[in-house]
Order: structure tokens, then C-alpha cells, then sequence
């Protein structure tokens, strides 16, 4: 098969590839980048763990072409805290306990990131419709919910670092 | 808790900051230099006769390494259940029959997956299609089709339990219309029993198999070194203590040679204790090419080949006297094993014993066979027959209430046992925080003001369950070891698997609190088979009763010998001392004080080199020698019982039949609460999980096929089917647990789903006696009723 050059910027790295054009874009991050953060549930769209956020939105990475991230930016959650900070959301993860395996939390932060970005004060009904995407077995959602909320309530939690 | 400093309180994880960074490592993360990708071709048949298998074409195409067949493990048998009375059935890959679609056929590893998919694709199969049975009640008629013959053990072959070192040898079996497994257990005298009661009722409930849906879908990376012979491997699993177990017994590599290392598992739910073929022949790929490699599940192979839970048909026949005392207890089971045994055997048996602590019933008959169908596995799942038989006698038992006139709470009080009870078993209620449980929940739901009283479509149930702390027959033992560092911090190595439910946060949390120390100050290494002692994992709830006491244990040991070397060092009996914030001090004289640093350098130095090392290691029944018999329920199960009591309060909509749950409360009797952010955790993921349960799981087949083998089709539940969860602590501490602590992730969801059957029950009078309550069901019913 014959290799495509795709130019992304990850993690606000710049990244120039060679890559076969038929792998998508979480096998790029994951195979290619080596950032294995981002996870694999089902490769068909419906469970949220490759949750990633690309130009602003968050998307599933597992269905989704590499190459269709091409001249693009993609925030992985490998790049949600900066200078050995964590990002507000994920240590508000840590103080409400909002995680048990922890398989689903890397695409929970990146869609709860890319909600609050859009919508800094959303309700919890509004909460809840927005992470329908991303399936949990351990926990119930009670905590991620109660921990984003709490993000959503305290703008200055959120603001004080994301700007 | 004034008096502790540490448990009991809601501390951060300690495996926080890994997995909110992504930094957390799982088995499907790991990548080894030469690494080989591994793909398995599975039955697309029920039941056929494999006429022949061509893979040469598959082995010419550039990139293929290994390609196996049935042939390389002909006659080798695994399971979960591996007695004298029931031979592991289960060959690592279809030999000369396929029993079910999905069953392992052919393997390939090759340079990446496209060529191992590629692969796949060439590799001829010639099958003979044979009628196939998929009902059990059918598979044991006469003259159904037969899916295996008699099993018997190969020449010298030890069964497990055998190599376990307690048990005789095995002796063939022969599955007699499709039996596969039976239970009879009893006490008293059942027909007096009836006879003597007032009222008589029985019902028949069925409840189908459900998917555990870990969000981590099921994989192994395996290293075998050739000229070494070591195997290392990375598992997705609940203890590397039985899956090395088998690779071994199968492929006879030396368990010694056999590493698992720690990784994070991405959600567990009884799905990931037993064995299974990716494992072994990921182990067997390495071995034939020498290369690491990775074997991993799609979606839907884990909805297909991983094994559901069990799906039981259960008539449940009760006596009762008109003041609502139960004289007697008839049950009869039917299992659905699928083409192997898996678990059912066991599962037959936890029917019964994972009940028993609740209600003093005096004449009781169980009794259960399971059937081979040609259809996946069965497994253990989260609460493994308590939550199929909770579903089926409490709401039996709200049915009866109601036909006498009862409150279900109080006839459910009125026939509990009693702490210090000792069971027909012989097992005792050391703590039993089951009535508390019940009226705690009661009293916070307000069920008084609220049962019958909620108006039309809305409904308050209530149920009960209870959780074993660790068996007899499983975990044996779990070892810890804790060592001194310079610092005054200290070490712990334990093998205990983090698949979410929080071993190593509460295990140091335990240490720490005995060691005088907070959790920062306590390493942990864990996980891994070889840098930890023994530990035979959380199986049947084990986890915190089991292991987690032994690192307590360990805390205890290095306790003693800090506060001896103290002793000495400030001329002082070892009583007079006690250890703060790596310190001991004297209790009278708080001044004096020596620190742990100073205590380990003087150790070294005057001790011949001692570098204090505390080990600590328990069984989960100490007193017993043999295993309980699965079949007959004779034997001590645990040591310990966990219990639950929930009310769930419902809406059920009327012109559609939709049910939506508005509000769990479930108060839970864990002994003590360590760490309390993730008990209520467990107690939340419980109840969801439960709300899927009640309302809409159900692995669905059609002619052996899995029909909703995906997360669109196979719904669970969402962030928006989430009702309000109200968790209340009802602890009674177990004098053997550590700080009377006892298990809390598996207890809780069985009670839940009975709850909500009974709410909705409440709401509709619509008597369903099937699981998933779906909307249909409700809708028919109240059609029904209203004609």
C-alpha cells in the first residue's frame, strides 16, 4: 500500500508521516506516536473510549481516517496538563474519585474538555446528554459527573489555568 | 472514625495521577521489539464435524510467521472447573468438531494485523454441519443431539484440584443427555416442611445471559525465550495465579518459568478470572516463533468467546405460615452451560450458598443440573448466582407478602437469621450487618410513607443480598511483604490485580494505619508474579477479607519487630512503645523516641544485618482442610458474609411500558469502610450496573448466533439512565477482617436488580417473571390486566 504524507500537530507537537492512508487516526496516535493513552472499546464508534478532541471537537478516534486529520490539531490526554500541571479537570477526577479502572477516563476527559471549552456552564441534564457517548461499566457515572459538574459550577476552577 | 487516622476516610487513589495522565499501562499498551500481532479464525457453525483444515496458502503469505490449528493441541483440556467428579471439557482450539460459533479454530501470527486478518481469510475449512441444540430443557430429551461423549481424563493426567494438592483423582465422565453439571443440597425435611405451612406458592423465573462489557476488551501479550524457556506474559485479568496455571498445565512450560506482569485491567466483573484459549495460544504462537506477541479481542469476539454470565431457569416452591414464618424451600434450577462447562457447576452451588446467610429457612431442597448447548460459555459475573436466584426469591417473597398481607420489610425481618447464627454448613455469622442493612434502607427511602401510597405508575421495591469474603476453594492463600526503607517509608509487595477496585489503595491505607504512617509514605509493587509473594487474587470477593489482611499482617509482623529492636534501643519493654509518623516513641514519655531510619540502621548494624522484614500471609477458611463439594454444598464456603439491603423507587410509563428507575438507595454492611470514596463507588457502579439488569441486558441468540454482539445492539446503561443513588453504610465489623472490614463489589448489584423488579412490580401489579423487564413485557401485562 502506498504511504501518504500527513502533517498533524499533536499535543501542539508537529508531526510530519509517512503512513498507510487506510489506518485511522487512533492507530495513528497509538502505534505511530506512541501515545497509547487514548484507548480502544469496540472500533465501531459506540463506546467513547478513543474520545480525542480535534480543531475544538471531540471525536472518536477509532472512526475517523488518519489522514482526514491531516493540517489539523489534535489534543490527546496526553496533552491535558501543561509543565507538569495537572489540567483542573483531571485532578478534580482525582479529588471526586471519579474513576475505578480508569479504561474509559482518557475519552471522558477529552469530551468533558471539549464541552466545558464549548459551554462552560452547562447543566447537569446537558452534562449528561453530552457524555451519552461514553459508556462506563464501573462506576455508575456518579463521580465523573459530580467531578465535571463541580469543574462546570467553579468557573474559576477551570478558567484560573485553561484561560 | 476518631480512632484512625487513615482508613476511613475518603484518601485519593493511588493509581490517580496514572490514570488521569493516560501514563497507565494495560496489556493491549504494550509493545516488545519484534513484536507479532495474533489473529484467531473462529467457528462460523454451531455444531459441524471439520472435515479438513488447508492453511497452506495462509503460510505462504509474506508476513505470516505461525499458523496453528487444533492439530498442535489435540486431546489438551482446560476450565474453570477441574474436579474429580467434572474433567476440564474445554481443547485450547476445535480438534475434530466445532460445539459453538465463535469457538477457536486456526491461529496466525504474522508482522502486523492486516496480515494476520489476511491470513485468516486463506485458510480453508471444509465442515459438516450436525443438528445443533440450543435450549437445555431440549438438549436433555431423548434423542437430542449429543455435543460430547464420555470425557475422559487422559492416562496420568491430574486435575486440577488434584495438583492443588487436596483432592483424589478424576474419573470420566459421562454427559448423559447433555448433563453436564448437578447440585443437590438440603437440610431438614422439605415435604414436612410444606406440610406444615399454611400457604404454599411457586414460580418459575428465567434470567438470561448477560456480557460483563469491561470497557477493555480481552487480549494477551506473550514472550516465550527460546533458549531460556521463561514465558512472560501481560494479561487482562483478575490474578495471574490461575492463568499461568493453565498455560502451563497445557503447553508444559514450568510454572516457575511462567511471569505475569503487572498491568492495569480495564474492568474485570468475573469475566476475567477464568482461563481462556487467546491466552494459551498467544503463549503457544510465541513459543513456536520465538517472538512476542499480541493477541487482543474485537468487540464482538468478546461478546462471543469470552462467555456471558449464566442463564438460569429457576422454580422457586415456598411454605410459609400465615404469620409469615418460611417453614420451607424447594428450588429447582436449570442452567444453560453452553458447549463447555465453564462455570456452572459452581454456579449451581452459589445459588444456594450465597443465600444461605439471609433467611432461617428450616427445610430446604436445592437442587440443579446444567446442560451442554451449542452456545458460548458460561461465567461467573459479578455476584456469580446471587443476583440470578436474588431476582427470583425476592420477589417471590414480595408476592408472598402480599398474598398474606404482609410488609415486605417486616416479613423479610421477621425471617432473617441471626449474628452468631451458625449455619447448616457450619459457617458462622461472626458479623451479620444484614438487618440494619434492611432497616436503614427502609427508614431513609421513607418505604413507610411511600409503599402502596406512590399513585398510578410508580412503584418502591425492596430486596436483599449477600456476598461470600473469599471461599475454601478459592483464594487459597495471599502472602504480603513489607520492607524497611532508609527514609522510614516502607514497601509492600503484594499480587493483588488493579482492575478498578481499588486493592492498592486500600491495602496501603491498612498498612499505614497499623505502621503509624500515611499512605504517601507506602510503595507498593503489585501485580506482578514475580516481584510478589503468593496471592491467589480477589476471586469470590477475597480481595480485601483475603489479601488485602495479609498485607495487614505484614504491617503486623514489621510492627513487632520495629517495636522490638525500639525496645532495645530505649531500654524499654516493646509494650510501653507505639509508632507515629515514622517514629516510635515511648507512650508515657513522648519525648523519647527513636526513628524508623534510626531503628533499621541499628537492626543492620547489631542484628547480624536484619533489615526488617515483615510478612504477612492468610487463608480465607483457616480451619478448614478440603474443599466443599460442589455438587452436595457439604464443606465450609467463608469465612465471612457481606450483605445488602436496596430500595429502588420507580416510574413506569404506562402507554409504553418503559420503566425508568428515579432513585437507588442501597445500604451496604461491608464491615468497615477503608477508604469511603470507593466503597460508595463500588456501591454506585453496582446499582447502574444493576439498573442494566432489571431493565434491558440480555445476550440474545438465533440459532447459536449472537444477534447484539456490539455496544448499539447490547445496550448498557448511559449517563442518562443514571436515577439518583443514595449509598448508606450499615457496616457490623468482622472480627477476622481486617479492621472488620469485609468485600463491597460484588454484594450489592444482586440486591439492586431485586429491587427494581419489585418496584416495579409495585408500579404495574404486572407479574413478570423474566429478565430484562422490557418494555413489552410491562406493556403486554398491563394490556392484559386492563382486558
Amino acid at each position: 500500500m502506498e504511504r501518504k504524507l500527513i502533517k498533524v500537530r499533536v499535543n501542539g507537537e508537529p508531526h510530519e508521516l509517512w503512513i498507510k492512508p487506510n489506518i485511522t487516526l487512533v492507530d495513528l496516535l497509538r502505534n505511530e506516536l506512541g501515545l497509547t493513552g487514548t484507548k480502544i472499546g469496540c472500533i465501531s464508534n459506540s463506546c467513547g473510549a478513543c474520545t480525542v478532541i480535534m480543531d475544538g471537537m471531540a471525536i472518536k478516534s477509532c472512526s475517523i481516517l488518519a489522514m482526514q486529520a491531516d493540517g489539523k490539531e489534535v489534543l490527546t490526554v496526553e496533552g491535558l496538563a501543561q509543565d507538569g500541571t495537572l489540567h483542573p479537570l483531571q485532578q478534580s477526577f482525582i479529588d471526586h474519585a471519579a474513576f475505578q479502572c480508569g479504561f474509559c477516563t482518557p475519552g471522558k476527559l477529552m469530551s468533558a474538555k471539549a464541552l466545558l471549552d464549548e459551554n462552560s456552564n452547562p447543566t447537569e441534564e446537558e452534562l449528561r446528554r453530552d457524555m451519552e457517548g461514553n459508556l462506563c461499566r464501573c462506576t455508575g457515572y456518579v463521580k465523573y459527573i459530580e467531578a465535571i459538574m463541580d469543574i462546570a459550577q467553579h468557573p474559576g476552577k477551570y478558567s484560573a489555568k485553561e484561560g | 472514625m476518631a480512632e484512625y487516622r487513615v482508613i476511613g476516610k475518603d484518601l485519593p487513589r493511588k493509581d490517580s495521577i496514572e490514570k488521569v495522565t493516560g501514563k497507565a499501562l494495560y496489556s493491549f499498551d504494550v509493545s516488545l521489539p519484534d513484536m507479532l500481532y495474533a489473529k484467531i479464525l473462529r467457528s462460523v457453525y454451531s455444531h459441524a464435524r471439520i472435515v479438513n483444515i488447508d492453511t497452506s496458502e495462509a503460510e505462504k503469505l509474506p508476513g505470516v510467521k505461525a499458523v496453528i490449528t487444533g492439530k498442535e493441541t489435540w486431546g489438551i483440556r482446560f476450565g474453570f472447573v477441574d474436579t474429580p467428579r467434572y474433567p476440564a471439557d474445554q481443547p485450547v482450539m476445535a480438534e475434530d468438531k466445532v460445539c459453538y460459533i465463535g469457538e477457536s479454530v486456526a491461529a496466525v501470527a504474522a508482522i502486523d494485523e492486516d496480515t494476520a486478518n489476511e491470513a485468516l481469510d486463506l485458510i480453508e475449512i471444509e465442515y459438516e454441519p450436525i443438528p445443533a441444540v440450543f435450549d437445555p430443557e431440549e438438549a436433555m430429551n431423548e434423542g437430542a443431539p449429543q455435543i460430547h461423549g464420555e470425557q475422559v481424563p487422559a492416562p496420568g493426567r491430574k486435575c486440577a484440584w488434584q495438583d492443588w494438592g487436596v483432592a483424589r483423582a478424576a474419573r470420566s465422565f459421562n454427559p448423559v443427555n447433555n448433563i453436564g453439571a448437578a447440585v443437590n443440597i438440603g437440610y431438614g425435611d422439605t415435604e414436612k416442611g410444606f406440610a406444615e405451612a399454611d400457604y404454599i406458592r411457586e414460580d418459575t423465573f428465567v434470567i438470561p445471559r448477560t456480557n460483563h462489557t469491561c470497557m477493555e476488551p480481552h487480549g494477551a501479550v506473550a514472550n516465550y525465550n527460546p533458549f531460556t524457556g521463561y514465558l512472560d506474559i501481560w494479561l487482562s485479568h483478575m490474578g495471574y495465579e490461575v492463568k499461568r496455571y493453565w498455560i502451563s498445565k497445557t503447553l508444559g512450560i514450568p510454572i516457575g518459568k511462567i511471569r505475569g506482569h503487572k498491568v492495569f485491567v480495564g474492568g474485570a466483573f468475573g469475566g476475567k478470572a477464568q482461563a481462556f484459549d487467546y491466552e494459551i495460544i498467544a503463549a503457544l504462537l510465541s513459543r513456536k516463533t520465538g517472538r512476542p506477541v499480541k493477541l487482543f479481542l474485537a468487540r464482538d469476539e468478546v461478546f462471543t468467546s469470552t462467555n456471558n454470565s449464566v442463564a438460569l431457569k429457576i422454580n422457586v416452591k415456598k411454605g410459609v405460615k400465615k404469620d409469615g414464618t418460611i417453614m420451607a424451600q424447594h428450588v429447582k434450577l436449570i442452567g444453560d452451560m453452553g458447549a463447555y462447562r465453564g462455570s456452572v457447576p459452581v454456579c449451581l452451588f452459589l445459588c444456594h450458598s450465597m443465600r444461605d446467610a439471609i433467611y432461617n429457612i428450616p427445610n430446604l431442597t436445592h437442587e440443579g443440573v446444567g446442560a451442554y448447548t451449542n452456545k458460548s460459555t458460561t461465567m461467573s459475573k459479578r455476584g456469580h448466582g446471587s443476583q440470578q436466584m436474588t431476582t427470583a426469591i425476592e420477589a417471590q417473597m414480595d408476592w408472598i407478602a402480599e398474598d398474606l398481607g404482609l410488609d415486605p420489610a417486616e416479613f423479610r425481618l421477621k425471617n432473617l437469621r441471626n449474628k452468631g447464627d451458625i449455619l447448616p454448613n457450619r459457617d458462622r455469622l461472626n458479623s451479620y450487618g444484614l438487618p440494619d442493612c434492611i432497616k436503614k434502607v427502609v427508614e431513609a427511602s421513607k418505604w413507610k410513607e411511600k409503599r402502596g401510597q406512590l399513585g398510578p405508575g410508580r412503584g418502591i421495591g425492596l430486596a436483599v443480598s449477600s456476598m461470600f469474603n473469599g471461599s475454601g476453594y478459592w483464594p487459597f492463600t495471599c502472602a504480603s511483604i513489607i520492607k524497611m526503607n532508609h527514609d522510614g517509608t516502607v514497601t509492600l509487595y503484594n499480587a493483588q490485580v488493579e482492575f478498578g477496585q481499588g486493592p492498592t489503595t486500600t491495602m496501603c491505607q491498612l498498612v499505614a494505619e497499623e505502621l503509624g504512617l500515611e499512605v504517601e509514605d507506602v510503595n507498593l509493587v503489585d501485580g506482578d508474579s514475580e516481584l510478589c509473594p503468593v496471592d491467589y487474587n480477589n476471586w469470590l470477593s477475597g480481595g480485601m477479607f483475603v489479601s488485602c489482611k495479609s498485607a495487614l499482617r505484614a504491617a503486623q509482623d514489621l510492627k513487632q519487630q520495629l517495636l522490638k529492636v525500639a525496645a532495645e534501643m530505649l531500654e524499654e519493654d516493646a509494650e510501653a512503645l507505639q509508632v507515629m509518623g515514622r517514629r516510635v516513641y515511648i507512650k508515657s514519655d513522648l519525648q523519647e523516641v527513636v526513628t524508623f531510619d534510626e531503628i533499621l540502621r541499628y537492626s543492620i548494624q547489631k542484628h547480624d544485618g536484619d533489615p526488617l522484614i515483615g510478612k504477612g500471609f492468610n487463608k480465607a477458611v483457616p480451619e478448614i482442610e478440603f474443599y466443599p463439594s460442589l455438587s452436595k454444598g457439604s464443606g465450609r464456603w467463608t469465612d465471612a458474609y457481606s450483605f445488602t439491603a436496596a430500595v429502588a423507587e420507580v416510574s413506569v410509563d404506562e402507554e409504553t411500558g418503559r420503566t425508568k428507575v428515579d432513585h437507588i438507595w442501597v445500604a451496604d454492611d461491608c464491615g468497615r469502610e477503608i477508604n469511603t470514596a470507593i466503597c460508595q463507588g463500588q456501591l454506585q457502579g453496582q446499582s447502574v450496573m444493576g439498573i442494566g439488569d432489571a431493565l434491558f441486558e440480555e445476550v440474545m441468540f438465533s440459532e447459536g448466533r449472537t444477534v447484539n454482539a456490539n455496544f448499539v445492539d447490547y445496550e448498557i446503561p448511559r449517563a442518562l439512565d443514571v436515577s439518583q443513588i443514595t449509598t448508606i453504610d450499615a457496616s457490623d465489623p468482622d472480627p477476622n477482617g481486617p479492621f472488620g472490614a469485609k468485600e463491597i463489589g460484588e454484594c450489592a448489584r444482586a440486591a439492586v436488580i431485586g429491587s427494581i423488579v419489585n418496584a416495579v412490580y409495585d408500579a404495574t401489579k404486572v407479574n413478570v417473571k423474566s429478565l430484562p423487564l422490557h418494555p413489552e413485557k410491562i406493556f403486554r401485562g398491563l394490556r392484559e390486566k386492563t382486558n
